[in-house]
């Protein structure tokens, strides 16, 4: 049992029996730190940190995700190379963004052959066929299952978020967001793209996926630029725009910094009663498995959320040179805790009515999962409780079975979408699926299941 | 076994060609481990990750050259009952050895992200580690030119 925890246990914290990391990282009840104003450990800083990465194993015929009674889960496509994101254009087609990582920039120092070495268990990475494409998922006979799955666009360059106004389509490349015509019913575009702005990217490119959304009047988009290390190890000058969630005239392609201090912001999404912007955003690692709550939040304008300064709220850390207290004086803490490490890279408010009374009006989040810490934490679809545009309960698991018995992946839930007749969609990066879950009691006709 | 009845001096084992490879690799850790220090304290003083960076090279290829330099001392050691019976020698070996357990652990701390990878347990480990040198490296030194351990004639 564990194999894969043990390996890395001897191999990377037993094995020099001085470390101050034992094969127990110490951590606490992961359940304990989600919701709003997490207990926050005291930091710890290691001579190695807690590393336990699930191994991909792929899902086997037949197998599927596990959902709670009163939910079905079936895949909706198969056979994809690394999808990542999810949207859902308004005639029900479905836009699956396939991507696959930047080239990597030179290595600077020894640490990232390490860390490479051990991220290549992690993904599948799309190595084994053409990504950087986005693949279109068509049900013309409205039988729930796609019977057309066709390129949309391709050689994109690490494509994640996707926003549609009017007739025109929006990527968000990890270099740029590039425009393209889309008229309803196109299953494929052949068009050039013109490019809208550029965005930071190469060439270190730490955190590559830039997630987009439009402003419920179509005149703003909004992109998450991630930060360009774990915590300034790069370099501050390596970090202009990045953690950063930029407001850009879809007229003109200017942008502003709409909030900062956002180490990795993903999902970002209008919430439908209260219009206000949320994301879900990957905070910083190596300072315990505790630490630092992942978290969503609304975002404020002109907002700063610490990063790289300080986390959750005002809590300094101590590995950024030069300090600036000035800006951790402004720093505001986040609505609401996550856990640590979950990874969360996927938000979707529930605005369909497929599923159950209580789905209507929350969020699910899709959690990547963790490696900084030995007790697996994520790997699963969660829903938060939602009233009057603000998170109301405890989150509840939802989408789980990621992992089997042995804590080997067979997926990784990435981007989430409710598709147009309420399923809820999700992106499983490694299991290169697209799984959709629905009511399993009377719903709708099969001919709205999409 | 390769005591030299004529010169009455130890000879190397770790040899090639009569040239021991012991004092041919020590350069390259002490060289790393000084360049090392030097490197953290420009980190310590700018904040500029480059020099971090540096020191991370430094005491990465010090330590696998380090391993290395300390592989051909020991057979040289273990080999050879007149070169364990030179007054240097133990506290040249054990003196190093701590050089070794010291850049092992500034390595894994040098792999922290940021200022802490430095500033102060990496920088006191590397000054403790060029404290050591000199007194190993003048132990050492003495083996060779006082007592002519490795020398042919």
């Amino acid at each position: 049992m564990r194999t894969s925890s043990r390996f890395l246990c001897a191999t990377l914290l037993c094995g020099s029996a001085l470390t101050l990391a034992g094969c127990n990282d110490g951590s606490g009840d992961p359940n304990a730190e989600i919701g709003p104003n997490p207990p926050l450990p005291a930091l710890q800083q290691y001579l190695l940190p807690p590393m336990h990465i699930a191994k991909i194993v792929g899902w086997k015929h037949g197998e599927t995700p596990k959902v709670p009674q009163g939910l079905k889960i079936e895949p909706l496509a198969t056979g994809l190379q690394h999808p990542r994101s999810l949207y859902t254009l308004p005639n029900g087609d479905v836009l699956v963004v396939e991507s696959k990582a930047p080239k990597a920039a030179s290595i600077k120092r020894p640490k990232e052959i390490a860390m490479n070495y051990i991220e290549s268990w992690a993904t599948s990475g799309g190595k084994a066929g053409k990504s950087n494409r986005i693949t279109l998922l068509h049900d013309s006979n409205g039988d729930g299952v796609p019977d057309k799955q066709s390129v949309f666009l391709d050689h994109l360059n690490s494509p994640f978020g996707v926003a549609l106004v009017g007739n025109d389509l929006y990527v968000a490349n990890t270099d740029a967001i590039v425009k393209y015509p889309y008229h309803d019913g196109d299953t494929k575009i052949t068009a050039p793209g013109e490019t809208l702005t550029p965005l930071p990217g190469g060439p270190i490119d730490h955190h590559w996926t830039k997630s987009l959304t439009a402003s419920p009047d179509g005149k703003l988009l909004y992109v998450g630029v991630g930060s360009n290390s774990n915590i300034t190890e790069n370099g501050i000058e390596a970090e202009h725009n990045r953690a950063d969630i930029l407001e850009v005239d879809r007229a003109t392609g200017r942008y502003r910094i709409f909030a900062s201090g956002l180490r990795n912001p993903n999902g970002l999404t209008f919430e439908p009663q209260s219009h206000a912007l949320w994301t879900v955003v990957n905070e910083r690692d190596e300072i315990g498995p505790d630490l630092v709550p992942d978290y969503m939040t609304s975002v404020k304008d002109g907002a700063f959320y610490g990063w790289p300064y300080s986390y959750y709220g005002q809590n300094v850390d101590p590995r950024v040179r030069p300090q600036r207290p000035d800006l951790v004086a402004k720093a505001i803490p986040p609505d609401y805790a996550l856990s640590s490490h979950v990874a969360p890279l996927g938000l979707a408010f529930y605005t369909g009515t497929n599923l159950p009374e209580q789905y209507r009006g929350g969020a699910f989040v899709g959690e990547h999962g963790s490696w900084n810490r030995q007790v697996l934490n994520g790997y699963k679809v969660i829903f938060v409780p939602f009233s009057n545009g603000k998170p109301n309960g405890k989150a509840q698991d939802v989408v789980t079975g990621f992992l089997d018995s042995n804590n080997q992946a067979r997926g990784r839930p990435v981007g989430l979408a409710i598709g147009k007749a309420g399923g809820l969609l999700i992106a499983d990066d490694v299991g290169n699926t697209v799984w959709r879950v629905t009511s399993s009691g009377t719903g709708p006709s099969p001919a709205a299941r999409l | 076994m390769t005591f030299d009845e004529n010169s009455a001096r130890p000879l190397s084992t770790a040899q090639i060609a009569r040239h021991p490879i012991h004092p041919m690799l020590v350069p390259i850790p002490i060289v790393c481990f000084i360049g090392a220090l030097v490197t953290d304290i420009v980190y310590a003083v700018t904040a500029e990750m480059m020099w971090a960076d540096f020191s991370a090279w430094f005491l990465l290829v010090g330590f696998i050259f380090g391993v290395l330099a300390a592989i051909a001392g020991l057979v040289d050691f273990l080999s050879n009952r007149q070169i364990r019976a030179q007054a240097p020698a133990w506290p040249h070996l054990l003196g190093n050895l701590a050089v070794l357990i010291l850049a092992f652990f500034n390595n894994l701390i040098h792999t922290r992200d940021a200022w802490t990878s430095v500033v102060p347990v990496g920088l006191i480990l590397s000054i403790v580690t060029v404290l050591i040198l000199p007194i190993t490296g003048w132990l050492g030194w003495s083996m060779v030119y006082r007592h002519g351990v490795g020398v042919v004639r």
